[in-house]
């Protein structure tokens, strides 16, 4: 059974036209030993050089947690020879229990030329039947794009920090997301980046005790790594849109200002650090600072409230991974409709 | 079960990041903190909480027991425990900064001394360390402790909690072991803590599997329209374990199978599969659909115990090859016991769903195997057509543990030119579709209590309305004149003959595990 055991390869080549064929033949074969197992269809699409080899790697790594169907594009829309290519596998792992070999199946696709433009075509009649079709769209996304791909796609997953142009490419997201009728829920790594660090700073205003300080904070700060301004800038949107901040003076030397429904004025200095992708949070306010900041292991976050009566008492809360695939398995994990993404987006838009 | 929707009004950060409600601050006191059950199962849950991020942040933990001993010392005991038992591999750092969090109060559970000592140490660890004067109180303790300790809670105002903060119990099985006792028992923890305060843990309730019940049969629209007496012709629950008593004769000897299981676990289990739908999902709706189920059991007179009840006891024999000793050659006892190790019941549930849908129950020790199923055996099809030589019924099949899971078992035809039918399996399996590990069931069960979700534990007139129902069986076996016997099976049997008789008779069979 070669095509199952080398887990890290495009597998057998195939017919585009004899796909389920080989997909039937796969199993047949490995079907004393083995449990196919799918959940979601996972479709990843990039144009980059060597992207399929490298998300062979990534669906190994996923499926280990989410069963699923993977349908891996590798496209050059700039060839000008038209060449499709297909390839089958299955990608298995022992359950955790060690009792089972629990398997995904992935279709491989190399796109070249014209045929680029067929994709829907290629994607749609490959899904594995009632499941949920995820797209993670890997490339900046071209203009204009195949309003058919959309029919059909359930959430789109892409990163908006590797952008070039964030507005450009948003509009082009939502107007995915009008075309399917708002049906697409959209996914971007970037807000799953700042999962653990939103989840850091909610807990501090959880006790009702604590939520005074919703009225009270005077200044937040955000360290972020170079190249990753617009996952601060989201942080920063996701707390003006949850407390109703507004942007007051856009920004300036990595510092602007917001003011609050009472026209309060926060002070926000963003700085650029060689860290993690977000280093530190710190939000002042009524002479308590709240804290969180990535511990020097990196995989955790450090969080302390300190003030002048208070004892700072640090705790160890796990930090998000920065690894592509640790950013997916956690959005796979998540679902939810992630209302709250495009509310943090229209607050910060001018400054992204 | 999930109260998202108020938490993220109270707090508008926690809006699209928490589906269950947040757990507030607080101070959890053990008492009976060098005990198995803490060291097993409590100091791994929370550790495991934490190193999830799933603790709030101002969380203190502080051991009450009798031995002589420091903070540092209890500290160094609970690493090892969670180093031994947790589910998931200790971080250095993480396990740095909960133990500063882990505190040890030494007292005798009815020295007042101690407990008035204990309330100014949770005053000085809500100033220190932000726990906002919330206290959780578990007891992981024989119910002969739970008196004095009340008792003293109560006396130093610690069981009433101030302005908004919250003091709350968490009790362990068994609540009683009559109806008698538990009323007293009730009576005693509500002379302290109101019913609100009170959460009977059942961890049964906490795993995944028993939680899945409700979204299966609610969150589906093609169960529940089968799910009646028109479509169901019987229900099948096994609790079946391949241990022994191990060493816990002292309780088990004074307890049984019927108490120790089909009291707390199996009857969870049967209100869980029963209920109607509640009108909403708080723990209140939840729990008045499941005390309904108990009201509806049939209750049997004294008479009838023997025909709808099968108790039996482990001999010798052997498990996965290996010779066993029989029960009454156990380590501490009786010789001459009369101790159920094993029962299988018949049971009625009278309401219109269930009328004339026979439950059957059987729990047992010493079985071939280990696991826990719940199984829904569907009416057959009617004898025309295919089914005129084999009629096999579709079963539903919920299995609790190990291996948690679904399946569904239909008829399907034979590849080939002749019509022949074989019934197949469509199975789920949760660990083959979701590979993120379900959490112990202490750390959910503990995270409600912090949060003040009650749904997962047993209400006062739930666990009341259960002895009931067990009295009457337990009276009838203990009556001097015309009780039914206590029959003996070899270890690694399913059971006694009998219990396969009780089906007999309705022309029912025993599921195959």
């Amino acid at each position: 059974m070669p095509a199952i055991a080398e887990n890290y390869s495009l597998g057998q080549p195939v017919e585009i036209g004899k796909i389920h064929k080989a997909l039937k033949k796969l199993w047949q074969e490995g079907e004393s030993a083995m449990t196919r197992a799918s959940l979601i269809n996972l479709a990843i699409y990039s144009e980059k050089p060597g992207s399929l080899e490298r998300n062979t790697q990534f669906i190994v790594r996923i499926t280990e947690n989410h069963a699923c169907r993977a349908l891996v594009i590798g496209a050059n829309r700039k060839s000008k020879e038209n060449r499709v290519e297909a390839w089958v596998n299955a990608h298995c792992h022992v359950t955790r229990a060690g009792s089972k070999q629990i398997c995904s199946e992935q279709l491989s696709f190399s796109l070249e030329g014209p045929c680029v433009e067929f994709l829907p075509s290629i994607v749609f009649s490959h899904l594995d039947s009632d499941l949920p079709l995820y797209l993670w769209w890997q490339d900046d996304f071209p203009e204009p794009m195949d309003p058919q791909l959309w029919t059909w796609v359930d959430r789109l997953v892409f990163d908006s920090q590797t952008w070039q142009d964030f507005g450009a490419q948003m509009r082009l997201v939502e107007t995915a997301q009008q075309e399917a009728k708002q049906r697409i829920v959209l996914c971007d790594l970037n807000w799953t980046r700042l999962d653990k660090v939103r989840h850091a700073i909610a807990q501090f205003f959880d006790h009702p005790a604590s939520h005074h300080h919703f009225s009270e904070i005077e200044s937040l700060r955000i360290d972020f790594a170079p190249g990753f301004k617009s996952t601060a800038l989201l942080l920063l949107g996701w707390l003006g849109a949850q407390l109703n901040w507004k942007v007051n003076e856009p920004a300036r030397n990595g510092s602007c200002r917001f003011v609050d429904a009472n026209n309060r004025k926060i002070d926000i200095e963003l700085h650029e650090q060689e860290t993690g992708p977000i280093g530190q949070v710190t939000i002042n306010s009524s002479g308590i600072q709240f804290r969180v900041a990535s511990a020097q292991c990196g995989d955790l976050l450090e969080i302390s409230r300190s003030g002048e009566n208070e004892t700072a008492l640090p705790q160890m809360m796990p930090a998000q991974s920065n690894d592509p695939v640790d950013l997916m398995t956690q959005e796979l994990l998540r679902g939810g409709p992630h209302r709250v993404y495009l509310r943090a987006v229209n607050c910060v838009r001018e400054l992204l | 079960m999930n109260r998202t929707a108020d938490q993220s009004q109270a707090n508008p950060l926690r809006e699209g990041l928490s589906t269950r409600a947040v757990p507030q601050p607080c101070s959890v006191v053990i008492f009976g903190a060098t005990g198995d059950l803490t060291h097993r199962k409590l100091l791994p849950a929370l550790y495991n909480l934490a190193a999830d991020g799933e603790l709030p942040p101002a969380v203190a933990v502080i051991g009450f027991a009798r031995r002589e001993k420091s903070d540092e010392e209890f500290r160094g005991e609970m690493e090892e425990a969670v180093r031994k038992f947790s589910r998931q591999t200790v971080r250095d750092e993480i396990w740095k900064t909960f133990s500063q969090s882990i505190f040890y109060h030494q007292s005798d559970f009815g020295d007042e001394a101690g407990y008035k000592s204990l309330a100014e140490r949770l005053d000085k660890i809500d100033k220190e360390r932000g726990t906002r004067g919330n206290r959780l109180f578990y007891f992981a303790v024989a119910p002969d402790q739970f008196e004095p300790i009340l008792k003293h809670l109560k006396g130093v105002g610690l069981n009433k909690a101030r302005e908004g903060s919250w003091a709350r119990v968490i009790i362990e099985k068994p609540f009683g072991k009559d109806l008698a006792s538990a009323r007293e028992l009730n009576q005693v923890v509500s002379n302290a803590f109101s019913e609100d305060q009170t959460y009977r843990i059942d961890h049964f309730l906490g795993k995944e599997t028993a939680q899945n019940i409700l979204v299966l049969r609610f969150a589906n629209a093609i169960f529940e329209p089968l799910w009646n007496t028109r479509y169901i012709d019987h229900v099948q629950i096994t609790a079946a374990e391949t241990l022994g008593v191990e060493g816990r004769a002292g309780y088990y000897e004074g307890a049984g199978a019927l108490r120790d299981m089909v009291q707390n676990h199996l009857l969870q289990l049967l209100c869980l599969v029963a209920m109607e739908a509640p009108s909403d999902l708080s723990a209140d709706s939840i729990r008045d659909e499941k005390l309904k189920v108990v009201r509806c059991l049939r209750r049997m007179g004294a008479d009838e115990v023997g025909s709808n009840v099968v108790r039996g006891q482990y001999a010798e024999g052997a498990i996965n090859g290996q010779p066993v000793p029989g029960y009454r050659s156990e380590k501490n006892v009786d010789p001459k016991s009369m101790t159920d190790t094993f029962v299988a019941l018949r049971l009625n549930i009278d309401n219109w769903r269930w009328w004339d849908v026979p439950v059957y129950m059987r729990v047992g020790k010493r079985l071939p195997k280990s696991g826990t199923e719940i199984s829904i055996h569907f009416k057959k099809a009617p004898f025309v057509l295919f089914n005129k030589e084999t009629n096999e019924p579709n079963v539903l099949v919920i299995r609790i543990q190990p291996d948690e899971g679904i399946s569904l078992r239909m008829q399907a035809k034979m590849p080939g030119t002749s019509f022949r039918i074989e019934p197949v399996k469509m199975d789920f399996h949760y660990g083959t579709s979701f590979g993120k590990a379900s959490p112990e069931a202490y750390e959910r069960l503990l995270l409600d209590a912090m949060s003040g979700d009650a749904t997962l534990f047993a209400r006062r007139d739930e666990v009341e309305e259960a002895w009931s129902f067990i009295d009457v069986i337990e009276n009838a076996w203990s009556a001097t004149k015309k009780a039914p016997d206590l029959f003996f099976y070899p270890s690694g049997s399913w059971g006694p003959e009998e219990a396969d008789e009780l089906l007999a008779r309705d022309g029912r069979a025993w599921r195959r595990l």
